[in-house]
């Protein structure tokens, strides 16, 4: 159950919606900020405020890279793996990381705090290779700068 | 009009028509997935690939996206069209399981057949294969995601044409998957389409799995006796047991698709209780015996209340070949009655909308599908006939608009209610149709229809030959059985597949059937005939149109294989009919009993001004009989 401040604040925001798919990112970005994960729950309530079925709401949500449909930690760090930044060393960047982390692509730290994902494209190719951890993005990471962002995300 | 050259032969397509299409029409076939006449295109599988020689676009292309233009010269047996589709398959085949000798859809699989026809018969690939978990999608779809190639033509009929909610396609790129949210029986009313359209086995008919392959079927062009719309299916059957139905293409009224209502409705052929031996008294015998007790007791009950005391009574679900029969028997049973309708409430629901369709009125399925203003008034088309509300789906997809008049109505549109029908801007719509089934306000109907010449009708008639019960209920004066037990004359009943309730046979001291389907009236009958289910005949219905469509027989009747004890399986007797073989039309039993009673012997029940029907195909679009 959401609570009703954040259930109004989405009413509103699919009703400035020209189309209620248009709000739906939003809206799953709301919920997910919410549990930490979409939930099963959280697409039920997506397609309640959107007006959609769950189904098309789950169309769109397992669509999304960034939309969780499975819980992770509380920062998700995406390791871009498409052409300029697998070309600029991602794949031993995300190997390393892994290292460092002590988990494979896809898995959870045990405290809860990292999930490690590989991703496609972050539009950040000229700063390759590229990471997204949390909302941030890091361009030119490196082997040797890696575990020092990774601290500066678990201080913060 | 585009010229262009297919193959080296010149073609000449409408506008807007694509490459695929155009090869289509000279006899040139072009392999494809996601493109559907229905659904169109969607550039999703890569298979149709073509190479463009001459004109405004050159080089390989997807002919099923690109439109047809003048000048193009196109060819589909060039080397670099034929290894880049070899390829795709190829490539659509890599995660495809080795499961053909095991699936359904084996032997009627276009993906079988375009591997084989695109020439990829041995697999280089060896890797690993993407697996999907399968979801229970109820009783009648089997899932097995694993076949996927990814054609979206499931989700494009269900969720655009179809218009359901609860079935779609989920993930991206090599993921993606075609299901529900949860497992859980489809939905929509028209799901089970899914097997139609699907070109692998990703989902299959789950009433007739694993029972027989498509070179053992018997099938045959036939006509959903579900409702009075006669969308055309190919019912398929096997060892006496009809295990599916497929729908079959007819423009003019189904287009590709019917509904699950129609589809799933095997259970009444193949029902072990089907009454499949001619009793008389309730004792079993012969079909010589059956006639012969049948004569004497129409004489009896002639000779003990007097002439006029028989009625015949037929039904609107009772094939027009037995129909056209009822007046013979009648005439030589100086029956009192000759019923169409069993009760006044049917006919009171069918004779007067009947006569509001004069010639040009009636709305076929193709006339709502192209309409531009639809009226639904007094009925409800999903429950009533669900395949014309796939039409008025198909007329909002593109742009009509739909009324409703009066509340609760929901339809897989978008509707606009009204108060009443007057509330319509009929006028300002240029094909508009009025959708109608009971005739509680038939005055006010008339007098819209006399306003708005070019408003045309559909009506829901309650069953497959409502139309011709109608038609041949006003020729010869018949009256509703229950209005012609009430003068209290009628002791004797020959009832010809009508369902008679048991309440209005109280009193009639003589009552023979013939039907093929256990009904009360059978129960009642001192005499009974069993007769073929339309799969076990050729016959004809009138759809609600006034459109004559013939069926062929399917399989011959017998009681099914399968569910026979062992032990008596096979019968090791002499016989030469096989067990529970003894149904027959019921045409042809109604002239056996014309014969006995001293009249001509019937063996071809179209004559007059029917005899036009004698060579009607079963697969031709029917005939349009609307001139009362």
């Amino acid at each position: 159950m959401i609570p009703t401040e954040l259930k109004t604040k989405l009413q509103s925001r699919v009703s400035a919606a020209i189309t209620n798919r248009e709000a739906a990112v939003d809206v799953m970005k709301a919920l997910q900020a919410h549990y930490g994960w979409l939930t099963d729950e959280a697409v039920v309530e997506a397609a309640e405020l959107l007006g959609l079925s769950p189904l098309q709401v789950e169309e769109l949500a397992t669509f999304y890279e960034m939309i969780y449909r499975r819980p992770v930690g509380r920062s998700v760090i995406h390791v871009c793996d498409s052409i300029s930044c697998w070309a600029m060393g991602g794949e031993s960047l995300l190997s390393h990381l892994s290292g460092l982390l002590g988990i494979k692509p896809g898995e959870t730290t045990t405290d809860g705090t990292f999930t490690l994902l590989p991703c496609c494209c972050l539009g950040n190719c000229g700063e390759a290779p590229a990471v997204m951890i949390g909302d941030t993005i890091c361009g030119r990471v490196t082997v040797e700068n890696a575990a020092g962002l990774i601290e500066r995300e678990r201080n913060r | 009009m585009p010229k262009l050259i297919i193959d080296n032969i010149a073609v000449e397509v409408a506008d807007g028509v694509t490459v695929l299409e155009a090869a289509q029409s000279v006899d040139i076939p072009i392999p494809h997935f996601c493109w559907h006449p229905a659904l169109g295109k969607a550039g999703a599988c890569r298979v149709c690939a073509v190479r463009m020689m001459e004109g405004p676009v050159k080089g390989i292309q997807m002919s099923c996206m690109l439109p047809a233009q003048d000048g193009m010269v196109v060819s589909t047996t060039d080397p670099e069209a034929v290894t880049m589709r070899r390829n795709v398959i190829e490539w659509l085949m890599i995660n495809h399981p080795h499961d053909c000798p095991v699936c359904d859809e084996g032997g009627e699989c276009q993906l079988q057949d375009y591997t084989i026809a695109g020439g990829h018969g041995i697999r280089r690939y060896d890797g690993k294969k993407r697996t999907h978990i399968n979801q229970d999608l109820g009783p009648y779809i089997q899932h097995e995601m694993n076949r996927c190639i990814q054609c979206y033509r499931c989700v494009r009929f269900y969720q655009e044409y179809a218009g359901g909610t609860d079935f779609g396609v989920m993930g991206s790129a090599g993921r993606v998957y075609f299901g529900r949210f949860r497992e859980g029986q489809l939905e929509s009313p028209f799901s089970g389409n899914l097997v139609d359209i699907c070109p692998t086995g990703v989902f299959t008919d789950k009433t007739a799995r694993f029972r027989a392959r498509y070179w053992d079927y018997d099938m045959a062009p036939s006509v959903c006796p579900g409702c009075s719309l006669g969308c055309n299916t190919t019912p398929v059957a096997r060892y006496r047991e009809l295990l599916k139905s497929i729908a079959r293409r007819n423009e003019a009224v189904n287009s590709w698709f019917i509904c699950d209502r129609g589809r799933f409705a095997n259970g009444e052929v193949n029902d072990p209780q089907r009454p499949r031996t001619p009793l008389i008294d309730g004792v079993e015998s012969s079909r010589n015996e059956a006639l012969k007790a049948l004569l004497f007791r129409i004489a009896q009950t002639e000779e003990r209340y007097g002439t006029g005391s028989i009625a015949i009574v037929g039904s609107s679900r009772l094939s027009l070949e037995a129909a056209l029969l009822l007046p013979t028997l009648a005439e030589l049973t100086s029956s009192g009655a000759l019923c169409y309708f069993a009760s006044e409430e049917e006919s009171g629901r069918t004779l007067p909308l009947f006569q509001l369709l004069t010639a040009g009125r009636s709305a076929s399925q193709r006339d709502v599908r192209e309409s531009d203003c639809i009226v639904v008034y007094g009925c409800d088309p999903l429950q009533d006939a669900p395949m014309l509300a796939l039409a008025i789906r198909q007329a909002w997809r593109n742009g009509a608009t739909v009324y409703t008049v009066g509340d609760g109505i929901s339809l897989p549109c978008d509707v606009t209610t009204v108060d009443r029908l007057d509330a319509v801007p009929l006028s300002d719509a240029k094909n508009p149709v009025l959708i109608r089934s009971a005739a509680d306000i038939p005055d006010q109907l008339a007098t819209t229809l006399h306003q708005h010449d070019h408003l045309k009708l559909a009506v829901l008639f309650p069953a497959a030959n409502s139309y011709g019960a109608s038609k041949l209920a006003l020729k010869h004066l018949g009256v509703s059985f229950e209005q012609a037990i009430s003068s209290g004359d009628i002791k004797g009943v020959i009832s010809v597949e009508a369902d008679i309730p048991q309440k209005l046979l109280e009193g009639i001291p003589f009552v023979a059937a013939l039907d093929w389907r256990m009904t009360e009236t059978v129960q009642a009958a001192q005499i009974f005939f069993p007769t073929t289910a339309w799969v076990e005949m050729k016959g004809t219905f009138i759809n609600h149109e006034g459109r004559v469509q013939r069926f062929n027989k399917v399989m011959n009747p017998g009681v099914p294989i399968r569910g026979l004890d062992p032990a008596v399986h096979p019968p090791h007797i002499h016989r030469t009919a096989p067990p529970g073989g003894e149904p027959q039309p019921a045409w042809q039993i109604l002239a056996a009993v014309i014969e006995g009673l001293g009249g001509e012997l019937i063996t071809e029940p179209f004559t007059g001004e029917w005899e036009r029907l004698r060579g009607l195909d079963a697969e031709c679009e029917g005939v349009i009989i609307n001139d009362i």
